[in-house]
């Protein structure tokens, strides 16, 4: 490889087909004379073309097609002028140079030699070295760089962080995001995932139908099933929070609500049935019982309370302590409507949130699928800013970009982008990603299924395209099909 | 400006370069453009390239115009059309010689369609005063096309033209040889392979020989042609006798011909035909070839297979520079530095 020329951040290289070398590879150029290197990412691949090449090409076609071609060339000079039209430009930016001491440092002010220069692929592993990449708690997520390469991220650059997985739909989030949730739990990690398709309790069984690893350490609930606090656990915040956020009751509705929870608390009778019979015999405005009650059968149907005075409900500090060795807890709002996964999510997180406040459980991981369709426009930067110094460090999982705020984007720590091809998508993410634009809008429209970009802490502001291994795990999340091929 | 000035003019007035001009040229040619102009029918030139006027330069432009026209019948049949054509190029110079490269081309139809084609090359010729030395060019020749880049190149082309000529006309029978450009013996030719030993080839074997010449030096077949730019069919205008008498190495019978109807052009061909038949030979040729804007495909084809592109330029001098254990010089183009360039 050669260098042609540099603008901006960005160098052109000419490479011939035998040079192997993709887009999202790392190259580094070592230029002899200055004794400096240089360490650049391809992020764009073209053929070398001039005017003239092109019209070679389209004689040589018209040529052919019109007769039989029969050659004499002694010299083999139609090899090398094929080898021309097959060589290609390599657009690359500029991440950083390699100072005397073999240190990695921003200063890229210097210009290779075009004549000195050697030019090679930097391998992932000698990358990781340079920029010192290492962990104690690895997360091996799949294969990277033409040679591909073993790769694997670190949990502690996972922890207290805010991460967003994104892509278009079948591009392969769900399966990066389980392999976090597996691997984050097999280092003793707790994780709570907001389950919106059901699908993340295939985690407790590998394909071959065998129980998997964590089997013993995942629990699955959804409402009715295993999801049921009793109200006095949840507490009075989380209820109002609920009240208020999830199914918009009017402030002096909610006053009432709260007298009648203190005079239920006080007289120790705080559970489902006992606040029903309060609403209805309360005193007060007509209108307010009438508010009051379409939301307590709201919360009835909703299966998320327990009715029955034994019934002691879920506990998350309880499952914690039980699970020492790291635990997911999977809530699966597949089958709840939309009202109840807003619920769901408001009491959830608020009593994380007064958990941790209390300091009663270990911080905890939150993999949030979807998570606009059914968290509140104001609680996402509350879940940003606020929640992470508690200690809720939550992975987003969308496919809609633009449906999370830039506010988000701004505060993001990793970004595993999948392959996008729509313009508005692209747009949204590069403007606020942690890369430059180019580099996003070319790697990420050409990225194949299961191969994901990876931008962030995770790989130290050094974007690294990863191919995501192999589910080991059952997948529950496919889409349910009516014409099979057995079918046919 | 000089005079706003009152700057010296070394004592030389340009009014005086006009005197001297309009003195000088005067005694050989007339300067009175206008006069000499008038009323007469002009094309301009372009990049001194051969051009012709598309409706011709009418009756008035030809009086030798006494030829007569006889249009050619098509015959179709299966008549092999083979057609050959090559190109040279310097591609580099040493203290004592120069390199030249030279890539050939041979389109065969029948029936009207095109068969095959093979390119031929590149291939590399050192021409110096050692590796002339050892050949059996004549001394003064070699001296001429050592110190002329142009000669050289005219003669390997035409020798490495000869040679492909020399095998198409004994292997191919009752064929047209298609060649670009006059039918014409040449001091360049090498004395075993040369195009009088082909036309004899051709004849032996029955084989027709057709040199087609895109353009002519003999300005005045360009003016006797007009009666065939105005006829609609494929003709031809035999033109022996003018040729013959301006010209005294050419073989086979000279004709000014128009392949196509319409506004095809007119084109100088020479035929080598072995029963003197050349009526049936351009037939024929008619007949089991395609004519592009009235020139055959074959030929057409053959060219655009030898010309040199740019890609295969580089390749070659890549080529030498990793074989051939040379140094490379920088090297600079003195009229640009000497004169500049200005981009427009």
């Amino acid at each position: 490889m050669k260098i042609l020329s540099k603008n901006g951040n960005e160098l052109v290289m000419l490479a011939m087909k035998t040079e192997v070398a993709s887009k999202g590879d790392y190259l580094i150029i070592e230029d002899e004379k200055a004794r400096r290197k240089m360490v650049v990412q391809i992020y764009d691949e073209e053929y070398l073309s001039s005017q003239s090449l092109i019209e070679d090409i389209v004689k040589d076609e018209v040529v052919i097609a019109s007769s039989t071609e029969n050659l004499h060339d002694p010299l083999n000079i139609s090899n090398l002028s094929k080898m021309i039209r097959d060589a290609r430009v390599f657009r690359v930016k500029i991440r950083a140079a390699i100072d005397l001491s073999n240190k990695l440092s921003n200063d890229v002010t210097w210009l290779p030699s075009r004549v000195y220069s050697n030019v090679r692929r930097l391998k992932i592993s000698e990358l990781d070295l340079l920029i010192e990449r290492k962990g104690v708690f690895p997360i091996p997520i799949g294969k990277a760089g033409t040679d591909s390469e073993d790769f694997e991220v670190y949990a502690e650059d996972l922890d207290g962080k805010l991460n967003i997985i994104t892509g278009k739909k079948e591009s392969g989030k769900s399966h990066l995001s389980k392999i976090l949730v597996k691997t984050l739990v097999q280092h003793g990690a707790f994780v709570i995932v907001f389950d919106l398709n059901n699908e993340y309790g295939g985690l407790a069984w590998n394909k071959d139908g065998s129980p998997s690893s964590i089997q013993g350490q995942i629990m699955v609930f959804e409402p009715g099933n295993g999801l049921k606090f009793s109200l006095d656990y949840c507490g009075k915040a989380a209820i109002s929070n609920m009240l208020k956020n999830a199914l918009d009751m009017p402030a002096a509705s909610l006053r009432e609500f709260f007298r009648i929870w203190d005079s239920l608390e006080n007289k120790q009778t705080l559970e489902i049935r006992s606040l029903g019979n309060a609403i209805n015999t309360w005193n007060i405005n007509e209108l307010v019982r009438d508010a009051l009650i379409s939301r307590y059968h709201v919360i009835q149907s909703s299966r998320l309370f327990s009715v029955d005075d034994n019934e002691d409900g879920l506990r998350f500090e309880k499952v914690i302590s039980q699970k020492y060795k790291g635990a997911v807890i999977v809530i699966s709002m597949g089958k709840a409507t939309p009202v109840v996964r807003r619920m769901i999510v408001e009491v959830v997180l608020s009593k994380i949130v007064d958990l941790l406040e209390k300091v009663i459980i270990p911080p905890i991981f939150l993999f949030a699928e979807e998570a606009h369709l059914y968290v509140r426009d104001t609680y996402w930067e509350d879940i940003v800013t606020r929640m992470r110094h508690f200690g809720i460090y939550t992975t987003f999982i969308t496919n809609q970009p633009d449906a999370i705020g830039d506010g988000i984007y701004r505060q993001v720590d990793n970004i595993f982008l999948f392959n996008f091809t729509n313009d508005t998508d692209l747009d949204k993410i590069s403007k606020v990603s942690l890369a430059d634009n180019e580099t996003i809008r070319s790697i990420v429209k050409t990225l194949p299924q299961r191969h994901c970009l990876s931008i962030g802490k995770v790989v130290y502001d050094l974007p690294i395209v990863v191919k995501i291994a192999a589910a080991e795990v059952l997948t529950f999340g496919e889409t349910k099909k009516f014409f099979t091929r057995n079918n046919t | 400006m000089i005079r706003q000035l009152n700057l010296r003019t070394c004592g030389v007035n340009p009014d005086e370069f006009e005197c001297v001009f309009e003195r000088s040229l005067s005694q050989c040619l007339s300067p009175n453009i206008k006069e000499a102009l008038k009323g007469k029918k002009i094309m301009f030139t372009r990049d001194e390239k051969n051009l012709l006027p598309v409706e011709g330069w009418g009756i008035k432009a030809n009086p030798y115009c006494t030829t007569p026209v006889t249009t050619i019948q098509p015959i179709v049949g299966n008549t092999m059309v083979s057609a050959i054509d090559s190109s040279t190029i310097q591609i580099a110079e040493t203290e004592e010689g120069s390199l030249y490269g030279v890539k050939s081309g041979v389109a065969i139809s029948i029936g009207g369609h095109a068969l095959m084609h093979f390119k031929i090359g590149p291939i590399l010729f050192y021409l110096s005063e050692q590796t002339i030395g050892n050949s059996e060019i004549d001394h003064r020749l070699a001296k001429l096309i050592l110190a002329d880049s142009d000669f050289a190149k005219r003669m390997i082309r035409l020798r490495v033209e000869r040679a492909i000529q020399m095998k198409l006309s004994r292997r191919l029978s009752k064929s047209i040889l298609l060649v670009d450009g006059s039918l014409k013996s040449s001091l360049l030719e090498d004395r075993s392979q040369n195009i009088k030993t082909v036309a004899e080839n051709c004849s032996l074997q029955q084989n027709s020989m057709i040199g087609i010449s895109k353009n002519t030096r003999f300005k005045i077949l360009d003016r006797i042609s007009n009666p065939l730019t105005k006829i609609r069919v494929p003709a031809y205008m035999d033109v022996d006798l003018i040729v013959k008498s301006l010209v005294r190495n050419t073989i086979g019978n000279s004709l000014l011909v128009k392949f196509s109807s319409n506004n095809s052009p007119v084109l100088r061909v020479d035929v080598v035909t072995p029963n003197y038949d050349k009526d049936e030979s351009l037939g024929k040729l008619l007949g089991n070839d395609s004519m592009v804007h009235g020139y055959p495909e074959t030929l057409q084809l053959a060219h655009h297979i030898s010309i040199f592109t740019n890609t295969e330029i580089s390749c070659l001098k890549g080529h030498v520079l990793s074989n051939c254990d040379v140094i490379e010089l920088v090297s600079e183009d003195i009229r640009k530095t000497l004169l500049g360039s200005i981009p427009v």
